[in-house]
């Protein structure tokens, strides 16, 4: 990574929104990926309702499936493409090419391994986080944990699953997004849409409607699998390289 | 926050000072005295200019109040129902329609219209006597039986084994259940119309016909013992050397009245006293003071009812023969012992009648056992003024609506249905009469109640076909009955929506003038441009002209329609006349309009927080959960903040705003473990408040929770002003030993309350009494008395440290020429704001101390998030912005759900009138009312101008225009909270929830803007103006 091979790097460049990997496959899947997961959820929807716990665990599985092909066949790696090119200029005179490593070899160290990586970051870190914040926000203390940790779970793969992909783990980028400073492309606004929709979920819980679905926590994710795709597809085309603006 | 920075000013002040004590110094050794004619005159010049713009701007806001006032009476006179009072009295020799049998009417000796069947009655009143109380627990299930249960059999006992004597049977009451609304349907036999539920403390006469007055005419001698708020009720109805009344309102007070009643009463019923009564009326207040000190499931519960028990056996025992013998409840009361709405539990009272006549009956037999629930044959209160009335042989009363009781007609065998099909012609025929002069007096047309009257002919014509009959059967009379009863119901039916009458111009223009108000708000706080302490003269006056205008015009226009009521007329024309003014006002100052609209996220967040709260009113659900969106918010707003902290260039704002960020929603988090729930949110809810969900007293472990909030208060506000070094001067008298002291107090209170409640030292119960009273009134002295004085006269919270400039180091130091010394100002980061925040610590003492030992906690956690609050602000640098005010506006909403409150009747805690006082005073009873429920409201309110004023030099310009734009929006806020709430109520007024849910929210949203209101113009507004003299005292005024 760029900040590892200088450390003392001068005013960081700009950053730029992260565009799809430069290939017809990536460019159609992006968008069968959300229908894929939103056709997951719908699927899966009855049970979630009827029995949260092993329905939202057996969720898990198919959704890292599904978000790890997404970021392999979609998305540039951390340190990927942005930085080839600036890596190849590096490159000091006279040294020598290294052979090219084989497709699938590079597939599988490049990206499959990348995309393992960020799964086992984002349930590791930011599946607690997010519980807490959960619990903080109002979920209940003393009972249904199970609940709410696997609430904060899918919240997690959805949101921040991609962005480890796309963004590693360096301290200054991750303020960055957390400051909502980066330029909105179509990751981070799966993120941005993931939270807001959790958080609009909360909504229909009061309400006195008597439904089966009002029930913890079947709103929030709910909330978070539309607000996801939503804020994906909108990310990705309508607000692309825009900044949000607190002032 | 400005560290880093050249310090532009700081440098001239400072420079000043050094130049000044340099001076000083120079003159102290030649022996001279300072002379600045000129600059002191300049100075006391602007003191002026600036107590002038001062006092108009507390102008401006009251008159903003005034339109507030107005615009909520015109709705309210409007919306809660009104019922017309007719005059008419019935006449014992004028029946309501020709009597039968031959009986003949008139004399009060046999009977007015209806032979009577006691001579004398003793009816009694055990206030809050619940039905549930009254029959023995179930014994299935694997539910154990509460305190209040079984303990008071003997209703239940005679009304099985001697069902001819006795019969016991639900009572359901007309809400609101208040103690002096159901005297007057019991003794009237109407409904009662909403208005008159504020009217608690202060009862007025009954000036409608009733029981009451019916006795005194036969020239009946009654008797009162107990509560008196019969007295004020009937002034002089009762024979005054017998009855004997009591104070009603010291709920304390568990025994004072009962003993009071139970020694006057057993003499009288002796048989050498019998002559000289009628009818006595007793009124036990000890169950209801039960419930209200300790909830119904508490020992103290079964003591009382046990006590009660023993009584009415001993008054059985006594009993003569021609004596009726009336025992029930005025209303029930909820799970925590509270009444006031209209819940089941407040509704479901019990009725119990006794004599040793063999009179009663069942119309069949499995009614001898008293039933189950009440929700099985249950009767209404008002059937009690009919029944009385033909027991006793009075004529029923003009306005009355109820109808005879089946048992107490029906004979002892069950079967008299003749006796009960003429009591209920009676009583029908006295509606009917009623109806139709009520209809004359409304004129109303009777079309209108086609259906009713098609009922009463028909039951008619069934009793005239009767008539003509030899000997008609049980049957027969049985319909007659039923059809007579149809015409009760239906016309009871009638009533009950008719006097949901609405006054709906009245209603329109009050949201009229509140709409109007909130617009002139909405501009003054966030759509002008520059210092609002300079165009506010100008809004006044031509606002203010235009109010005088208006009400000249409004008296013109009183003549003009005399259909309207002349104060409606005139609010109305002062209201619009005085907007127009400001209107005018705003033309004048076109070129400092700026569009009100917000242009960042934080103006975005602000109006969204405060619309969507609005828009959720409309909604029974959102109402009843406003707890817990509160909660959801306040966190967001933390959330949000966290982000925005993560945003800031320096490192030292970005880590104190995070840090303060998360603070603020850990803080909110804690306290939502505070809650009380509303019958609504079961099951989802439970109250932690009190000890337990069916109690009202703390828990022991929460008796701890104050005097954590007295140590560890302290030490975190002195955090907060250590940050800027500003923790000097008076600062430390009053935060390091005053405030500590007050609180400690204010435990040692509850501490002591406790004690006395439980009875932990039996004997030394007065005295503990005296003293837990003499401590709140020294915790308030220190809190309002001595912590104004100290706030008004202590100088700035500076401290000048001189050092000589011997050592070289001169950064942060100020050197002038001359000067053989260099000063450092400690504390001059945060002058304006650290000398203002003295008064919310002062105002968190006062209400620390009237709020239980939960509640105490949670205005200890509120006091610390708002100084976390104005840390967020001052680093995100939003002291500009509308968020602050909005989300001091949603914490202190939030605190008052905190504090163990929510938007009903019954959650009133009406017992804080006595923490420093032993009986009502005017007007400090009500005060302290306000203070605990409001508590939390008021808190943030006096928190408004500390936003604009944490960590702002103390030169900077416009600063009191700032505070007037933080208040205005603070109000503003509450303004639109309360306008939703009134517009949802008026637009919900034939919903199902309507005065469970929807009027009571909107009573006290229209309550707390007022209450905002004040506190924001005397004490924030007026706290400013301490706060600046003393600043300028030092520093000097800008121009």
């Amino acid at each position: 990574m760029a900040t590892i091979i200088n450390p003392q790097a001068k005013p960081r460049p700009p950053a730029t929104p992260i565009d799809l990997l430069n290939n017809d496959t990536a460019r159609l899947y992006t968008h069968i990926h959300p229908m894929l997961v939103l056709s997951l959820y719908a699927y899966k929807f009855r049970s979630i309702v009827e029995d949260p716990v092993p329905a939202l665990t057996s969720t898990l599985i198919p959704l890292s499936i599904l978000q790890i092909v997404y970021v392999a066949i979609c998305l540039p790696p951390t340190g990927g493409s942005g930085s080839a090119a600036a890596q190849l200029e590096k490159r000091k005179p006279g040294e020598k090419k290294k052979p090219a490593p084989g497709k699938l070899e590079s597939g599988v160290n490049g990206k499959i391994i990348p995309a393992f990586l960020s799964l086992v970051l984002s349930v590791l870190a930011a599946t607690p986080l997010l519980t807490a914040t959960l619990v903080l926000f109002g979920a209940p203390v003393t009972t249904h944990h199970p609940h709410t940790f696997l609430c904060a779970a899918h919240i997690s793969l959805l949101a921040t699953l991609p962005l480890v992909y796309v963004h590693g783990v360096d301290g200054e980028t991750w303020r960055e997004i957390v400051a909502l400073l980066l330029p909105i492309d179509e990751v981070y606004g799966g993120m941005i849409g993931t939270v807001f929709g959790a958080w609009l979920g909360a909504v229909p819980i009061p309400l006195d409607w008597d439904r089966e679905w009002q029930k913890w926590p079947v709103t929030i994710v709910t909330g978070a699998y539309i607000g996801y795709a939503v804020g994906k597809l909108v990310g990705g085309t309508l607000l692309k390289g825009r900044k949000i603006m607190f002032e | 926050m400005d560290n880093g920075e050249p310090l532009p000013s700081y440098e001239g002040i400072a420079a000043a000072f050094a130049k000044a004590k340099a001076e000083k110094e120079k003159q102290e050794a030649q022996g001279l005295k300072p002379t600045t004619g000129d600059a002191a005159k300049a100075n006391k010049q602007e003191e002026v200019h600036f107590k002038a713009a001062h006092g108009i701007l507390v102008a401006f806001f009251t008159w903003i109040f005034i339109l507030h006032a107005l615009g909520i009476y015109l709705f309210t006179s409007g919306f809660l129902l009104t019922r017309l009072v007719l005059e008419q009295k019935s006449h014992c020799s004028v029946p309501p329609i020709d009597t039968t049998r031959s009986y003949t009417s008139g004399s009060p000796e046999t009977g007015c219209w209806h032979p009577k069947s006691f001579e004398k009655a003793i009816v009694i009143i055990v206030d809050a006597l619940r039905y549930d109380f009254t029959i023995p627990f179930p014994a299935e299930g694997s539910e154990k039986p509460h305190h209040f249960h079984n303990a008071v059999p003997v209703f239940y006992e005679t009304a099985v084994n001697q069902p001819h004597n006795a019969f016991l049977l639900p009572f359901i009451a007309d809400p609101p259940t208040t103690t002096l609304q159901r005297l007057k349907g019991l003794t009237t036999g109407t409904l009662p119309t909403f208005v008159d539920a504020g009217s608690n403390f202060a009862g007025t006469a009954i000036d409608e016909d009733n029981l009451i007055a019916q006795l005194r005419n036969a020239s009946k001698r009654i008797v009162h013992l107990g509560d008196d708020t019969w007295h004020a009720l009937f002034p002089g109805y009762f024979e005054p050397n017998l009855t004997r009344a009591y104070d009603s309102f010291n709920v304390w007070d568990l025994h004072t009245v009962d003993n009071g009643v139970t020694d006057h009463m057993f003499p009288l019923m002796h048989s050498s006293n019998t002559s000289k009564w009628d009818v006595i009326f007793g009124h036990y207040l000890g169950v209801d003071h039960a419930g209200h000190r300790y909830g119904p499931d508490h020992p103290a519960m079964t003591a009382k009812l046990n006590q009660m028990d023993e009584i009415f056996r001993r008054m059985i025992d006594q009993l003569d023969g021609t004596t009726l013998l009336v025992v029930m409840g005025d209303h029930g009361m909820d799970a925590k012992g509270d009444h006031g709405g209209e819940s089941d539990d407040e509704i479901q009272a019990a009725l119990w009648m006794y004599s040793k006549q063999k009179l009663f009956g069942r119309s069949s037999p499995a009614y001898v056992t008293p039933p189950a629930t009440a929700k099985e044959r249950p009767v209404a209160q008002i059937d009690l003024v009919p029944t009385l009335s033909l027991l006793l042989g009075m004529p029923i009363p003009f306005n009355n609506l109820g109808k005879p009781i089946e048992e107490a007609f029906i004979g002892a065998k069950g079967e008299d249905y003749e006796n009960l099909a003429i009591v209920n012609r009676l009583t029908t025929a006295q509606i009917h009469r009623y109806q139709h002069e009520y209809a004359l007096a409304r004129g109303i047309d009777e079309s209108t109640r086609a259906g009713s009257l098609s009922l009463w002919s028909a039951a008619n014509d069934a009793w005239s076909s009767l008539e003509r009959k030899k000997k008609p059967s049980r049957d027969q009379f049985r319909d007659v009955y039923s059809a007579f009863s149809a015409y009760q119901q239906e016309t009871l039916s009638i009533c009950r929506a008719l006097w949901a009458r609405f006054d709906i111009p009245r209603m329109l223009n009050g949201v009229t003038i509140l709409v109007l108000t909130l617009i002139i708000l909405a501009v003054y706080a966030r759509g002008l441009e520059g210092d609002r302490s300079e165009l506010t003269p100008a809004l006044l006056g031509r606002g203010g002209f235009g109010t005088v205008l208006g009400c000249a015009i409004g008296f013109g226009a009183t003549f003009a329609l005399p259909d309207v009521p002349k104060e409606h007329v005139f609010i109305y024309a002062a209201a619009i006349g005085g907007t127009v003014g400001i209107a005018s006002a705003f033309w004048y100052i076109r070129r400092r309009l700026a569009s009100p609209l917000p242009n960042s996220i934080w103006g975005w967040v602000s109006v969204v927080f405060t619309l969507a709260l609005s828009a959720g009113f409309a909604a029974n659900s959102f109402t009843i959960w406003e707890d817990e969106i509160l909660l959801h918010f306040l966190c967001t707003f933390g959330a949000l903040t966290a982000i925005s902290s993560f945003r800031q260039k320096k490192t030292s704002d970005r880590a104190l705003g995070c840090y303060h960020s998360i603070l603020f929603i850990v803080l909110t988090r804690v306290a939502s473990f505070s809650r009380l729930c509303r019958e609504e949110q079961m099951p989802y809810c439970k109250s932690t408040y009190y000890a337990s969900a069916t109690s009202s007293t703390s828990a022991p472990w929460q008796l701890a929770i104050p005097y954590v909030v007295a140590l560890l208060l302290p030490i975190f506000i002195r955090g907060y002003y250590e940050g800027t070094m500003s923790y000097q001067g008076s600062a430390i008298l009053w935060l390091g030993f005053a405030l500590r002291f007050g609180l400690l107090l204010g435990a040692a209170y509850w501490t002591l309350d406790a004690a006395d409640d439980g009875d932990w030292y039996p004997g030394y119960g007065e005295m503990l009494k005296t003293t837990k009273i003499v401590i709140a009134q020294i915790a308030l002295a220190i809190a309002l008395a001595f912590g104004y004085s100290t706030f008004n006269w202590a100088k700035p919270l500076l401290n000048i440290e001189t050092k000589s400039t011997a050592n070289g180091d001169t950064s942060g130091q100020i050197v002038a020429d001359g000067g053989r010394t260099s000063i450092t100002i400690l504390g001059y980061a945060n002058v304006h704001g650290s000398r203002y925040a003295l008064l919310i610590t002062m105002w968190c003492l006062a209400i620390a101390l009237v709020e239980k030992p939960m509640g105490a906690g949670a205005i200890g956690i509120a006091t610390w998030q708002v100084f976390s609050l104005l840390e967020i602000i001052d680093t995100n640098k939003l002291s500009n912005s509308s968020i602050g005010p909005v989300v001091l506006g949603l914490l202190g909403s939030y605190h008052f759900f905190k504090t163990g409150h929510q938007a009903t009747l019954s959650s009133i805690q009406w017992e804080t009138a006595f923490i420093p006082l032993r009986t009502i005073r005017y007007p400090w009873s009500p005060l302290l009312v306000i203070l605990n429920t409001f508590g939390a409201q008021i808190l943030c309110a006096v928190a408004v101008p500390a936003l604009v004023l944490w960590k702002q030099p103390p030169k900077k310009k416009g600063l009191l225009g700032d505070v007037a734009k933080a208040v205005g929006t603070h109000i503003l806020f509450y303004a639109v909270i309360n306008l939703a709430t009134t517009m949802w109520a008026g637009h919900l007024r034939r919903h199902l929830m309507l005065y469970r849910i929807f009027s009571p929210r909107f009573m006290t949203g229209a309550l707390v803007l007022l209450v905002v209101d004040v506190f924001c113009i005397f004490v924030a507004i007026g706290g400013t103006r301490m706060s600046f003299l003393s600043v300028a005292e030092v520093f000097g005024w800008t121009s």
